[in-house]
């Protein structure tokens, strides 16, 4: 089963602007399977049976929330494909758009059909140009195919796909904020309830999912939700993109199931820590991720709730004892300094205080008073915050308090 | 349902919040942007709660009641994270308290003096400068200050501003949003074009910090009260009666008003109910003939209201093909300060150069279209701090009483500022088969003008107010912190 590939299998093989090509590899036979075979809850009951979860990071459960929305009585649905990748080290999704566009829009298609959806969106980073016009030349293909547009392969389904640019937001991220934006509103999370999948875009019941969970779909529909359930960890199974960087011999993108350690995917995907380095800690899912130590290195990675190190968005940085931790500090702080929405208070002014001592940090010089306003911040971003990102802003920081000692020197 | 809060038990309905219930029972919760019916924007996490003895700190704002509920407003992590998010706040706000024309009447110092706020972890963000050392930290945040006195109405300073976004949405026609994101976020207009609206002044009111106040020279009207050559002429608004105890202690009644008016310096007193009256009477005969003559001659048909200032404004912004039929009436306070000027000073022998007309209104908008016979036009605000500047608050010279003016107006015209007055009023006269209407708040006038538009609803009068509910709730008012 460790061999299995879902994602990555046919990477560098096919032409990504050739549909053909993707054609020539069983390229969009799920979806002439969903057409022919299946009723939209057929297909939803497969995905829900192969238990796969949201890859964004969240890890909610894909059919749950697909079968919210199919079940909804309203006739205007939407679904929304989150291509907003922005997580600093994050890049798994603009990989899958720049190999295999057309695996994406396969998923998003049999997605968005099941659901009855009739317009779909794909929302991606305003940075990601070239993916942009990849994406475009996809669906231009698979339109003259006719695998979208009205009369899907000759069945009663019609599906529109609109190819949507932020502005690079990581905000937007967020499905709320991501919603706004794309109703031409200032891109902030919204209040919940109401959920997306209730009132979601314009009002409408909406699901938004990940660019990678959603190519997983065309595997389950072929091979069966049970198929994918064995694979992995059972808490949260399936095939993860994992990115691998930092002091590693081997950098990049890499495909192996969820349950695999830390050390595994350091020593045998990454080929191991740079030689002449020592590892000091690994960070697990980008700015926003928890920090590892040596010792917590046998872990494995899943998105279950009772894993003590989140997944997130799959990014593991390496770092070796020659990095400065005041520099990485630094960088994390200004991000979310930059990145928040200004929204709440905690927020907005904690991470722009943060960042202002990270500055003094990197001078040499904290005060006993920015230990405390440290604390007090952190506590804050963690309790008290309008979105998730708040919490986000705090945590690397506060493992590298807790971890590595940060405030006693 | 029964929910309880501090170990007490209440009474609950369904789709209240916590905050609901507690507001209503007065049980203290600190809140700055959550204000009345408007949309619950819970952004300045002050009104945390715990719910069910979770650990978990939620906003009272937007939590929805539920059977059984337990709800603890105080206790060590609340208190912790609202001293924090205090804080927070209030280093990124300029705290130049002592000089701010909110002083004594911000929500932002109450709530700081209540949890005793001190700026002790951080450099004040916005405000002065106060060494080079500071001038590195504070020089990345001058963008956020948006200063604007171009306008006659609305002062801003976004130094005082912390984004609760009331303006936001109080705001009838959408003046405001936000520029910029994360820490450089600032509220202000789009492209940071100096404010050009209707004036009603609802942002003004409901501000709860110096960010937006009235604009106006405070000191200006102190030396002309002060000044034993002029003769200051108060004409008061019977309107601001609804909000002027908030501002001056005590003061209920127009007979309070006129002592403490009289203890500041105003010479004269008098009500705004003899311009009402001439208002009414100009108006009815302007829309008489109508009903006489020949029904609704569509051309030069002059059927709105000219009383609210703002509708005018916003007809003019929005409605341009209908400002000719605006009724050609002077508003009742023009009428009235040209008399003072005018037949009054004729009559009283004294040279119309030395005498200081001054409105005391509850309208912010007149001061947009203020007419040359009006020397200064003071708010409840203002009139407030001019009581605070000159230290005279509260109720004086009891048993004072506003002096008559001329031959003194029907006690029918004095509440001509209500809404729905006018029209009635009108109807009484015009005894006759005449489409009379209303409309407040903006929405209301914008439907009655878009059907007369579409000649759905014609009117031969329509009476057109801005604030909702007329001046009694207009942005002149005061509010309660």
């Amino acid at each position: 089963m460790e061999n299995t590939k879902i994602l990555t299998i046919n990477w560098g093989k096919i032409n990504p602007l050739k549909i053909g090509d993707y054609l020539a590899v069983g390229g969009y036979l799920a979806l002439k399977k969903f057409v022919s075979e299946m009723k939209p809850d057929e297909a939803i009951e497969e995905i829900v049976a192969s238990k796969l979860s949201g890859r964004g990071g969240a890890g909610y459960a894909t059919g749950e929330k697909l079968k919210m929305v199919a079940e909804s009585e309203s006739h205007e649905k939407y679904f929304i494909c989150n291509l907003d990748e922005s997580e600093p080290g994050t890049y798994k999704d603009r990989m899958i758009a720049d190999n295999n566009p057309q695996l994406l829009l396969e998923g998003i298609i049999i997605a968005a059909l099941s659901i009855g959806a009739h317009k779909a969106y794909i929302y991606i980073n305003g940075n990601y140009e070239k993916q942009k016009e990849t994406l475009e030349t996809a669906r231009a293909q698979a339109h003259k195919k006719n695998f979208l547009g009205a009369g899907i392969l000759g069945s009663a389904y019609d599906l529109d796909v609109e190819i949507f640019s932020g502005a690079g937001a990581y905000i937007c991220g967020e499905e709320t904020a991501l919603i706004n934006s794309i109703e031409g509103k200032r891109g902030e999370p919204r209040l919940r309830p109401p959920f997306p999948t209730e009132a979601g875009l314009f009002g409408k019941p909406t699901a938004v999912n990940n660019a990678e969970t959603i190519a997983n779909i065309p595997w389950i529909i072929l091979n069966g939700g049970k198929k994918y359930a064995k694979i992995g960890a059972s808490c949260s199974p399936g095939m993860k993109l994992y990115i691998l960087g930092g002091s590693v011999k081997k950098p990049g993108v890499v495909e192996a199931p969820t349950g695999v350690t830390i050390r595994e995917l350091v020593d045998d995907f990454g080929g191991g820590v740079t030689p002449g380095r020592d590892f000091w800690f690994a960070q697990i899912g980008g700015a926003s991720g928890r920090l590892v130590l040596e010792k917590e290195l046998d872990m494995p990675l899943t998105f279950s709730r009772d894993c003590q190190i989140p997944l997130g968005s799959g990014s593991i940085l390496v770092v070796d004892k020659m990095a400065n931790i005041s520099d990485l500090i630094l960088s994390w702080t200004e991000f979310f300094r930059r990145e928040s929405c200004g929204k709440c208070v905690p927020c907005r002014e904690g991470t722009f205080r943060l960042h202002e001592i990270a500055l003094r940090l990197q001078d040499g010089e904290i005060s006993e008073r920015d230990k405390v306003a440290i604390k007090d911040i952190l506590w804050t971003l963690e309790s008290t915050t309008f979105c998730p990102l708040g919490r986000f802003a705090a945590t690397a920081m506060r493992d590298a308090v807790e971890k590595l000692n940060l405030l006693d020197k | 349902m029964q929910i309880k809060i501090n170990k007490k038990e209440y009474e609950a309905n369904e789709n209240e919040t916590v905050l609901d219930v507690c507001r209503r029972e007065g049980v203290r919760i600190p809140t700055l942007c959550s204000f009345g019916k408007f949309k619950r924007e819970a952004v300045c996490r002050l009104c945390l709660v715990e719910v069910n003895k979770s650990g978990r700190l939620v906003t009272s704002c937007t939590t929805k009641v539920a059977g059984g509920m337990e709800v603890e407003t105080e206790n060590e992590n609340i208190q912790k994270a609202r001293a924090i998010n205090l804080e927070l706040l209030w280093s990124d706000h300029a705290g130049k308290c002592v000089k701010c024309k909110k002083n004594r009447k911000c929500e932002l110092q109450t709530l700081a003096e209540e949890y005793k706020i001190e700026n002790f972890h951080f450099v004040p963000r916005r405000g002065e400068m106060t060494n080079a050392e500071e001038n590195e930290l504070l020089r990345d945040n001058w963008s956020r200050v948006v200063v604007d006195e171009k306008n006659p109405v609305v002062e801003r300073d976004s130094q005082y501003c912390v984004e609760c976004r009331r303006c936001i949405n109080i705001c009838p026609i959408k003046s405001y949003g936000f520029n910029h994101r994360a820490g450089d976020s600032v509220v202000g207009t789009p492209y940071n074009q100096p404010l050009d609206c209707i004036f009603c002044g609802a942002c003004v009111k409901y501000c709860p910090t110096g960010a937006l106040i009235d604009q106006g020279d405070i000191n200006k009207i102190i030396t002309d009260l002060d000044d034993g050559k002029l003769l200051s002429v108060a004409i008061v608004d019977a309107a601001v009666l609804e909000s002027v105890g908030m501002e001056l202690n005590g003061v209920k009644t127009v007979e309070n008003l006129a002592g403490n008016l009289r203890s500041l310096g105003f010479e004269k007193v008098f009500d705004l109910s003899w311009g009402f009256q001439k208002y009414v009477e100009a108006v009815a005969e302007e829309i008489h003939p109508h009903h006489t003559g020949k029904k609704n001659p569509a051309k030069q048909r002059k059927f709105i209201s000219s009383f609210c200032p703002s509708a005018e404004l916003y007809i003019k912004k929005y409605f341009p093909e209908l400002v000719k039929n605006i009724i050609d009436v002077k508003r009742p306070e023009e009428i009235m300060a040209e008399a003072v000027k005018k037949e009054y000073a004729k009559k009283e022998k004294i040279n119309p150069k030395n005498i200081r007309v001054m409105l005391v209104s509850a309208c912010t908008a007149r001061k947009k279209l203020k007419d040359e016979s009006i020397d200064h036009i003071l708010t409840v605000r203002e009139l407030g701090r001019i009581a605070r500047e000159k230290k005279i608050e509260g109720v004086r010279f009891a048993g004072s009483v506003p002096d008559k003016f001329m031959n003194g107006a029907n006690v029918k015209y004095a509440e001509l500022h209500k809404y729905g007055k006018l029209s009635q009023l009108l109807t009484e006269k015009i005894k006759g088969d005449l489409v009379i209407g209303a409309a407040n708040g903006v929405l209301e006038i914008e439907n009655a003008l878009n059907a007369e538009l579409k000649k759905e609803k014609l009117h031969d009068f329509l009476e057109v107010m801005v604030c909702p509910g007329g001046c009694e709730k207009g942005g002149g008012q005061s509010m309660k912190i």
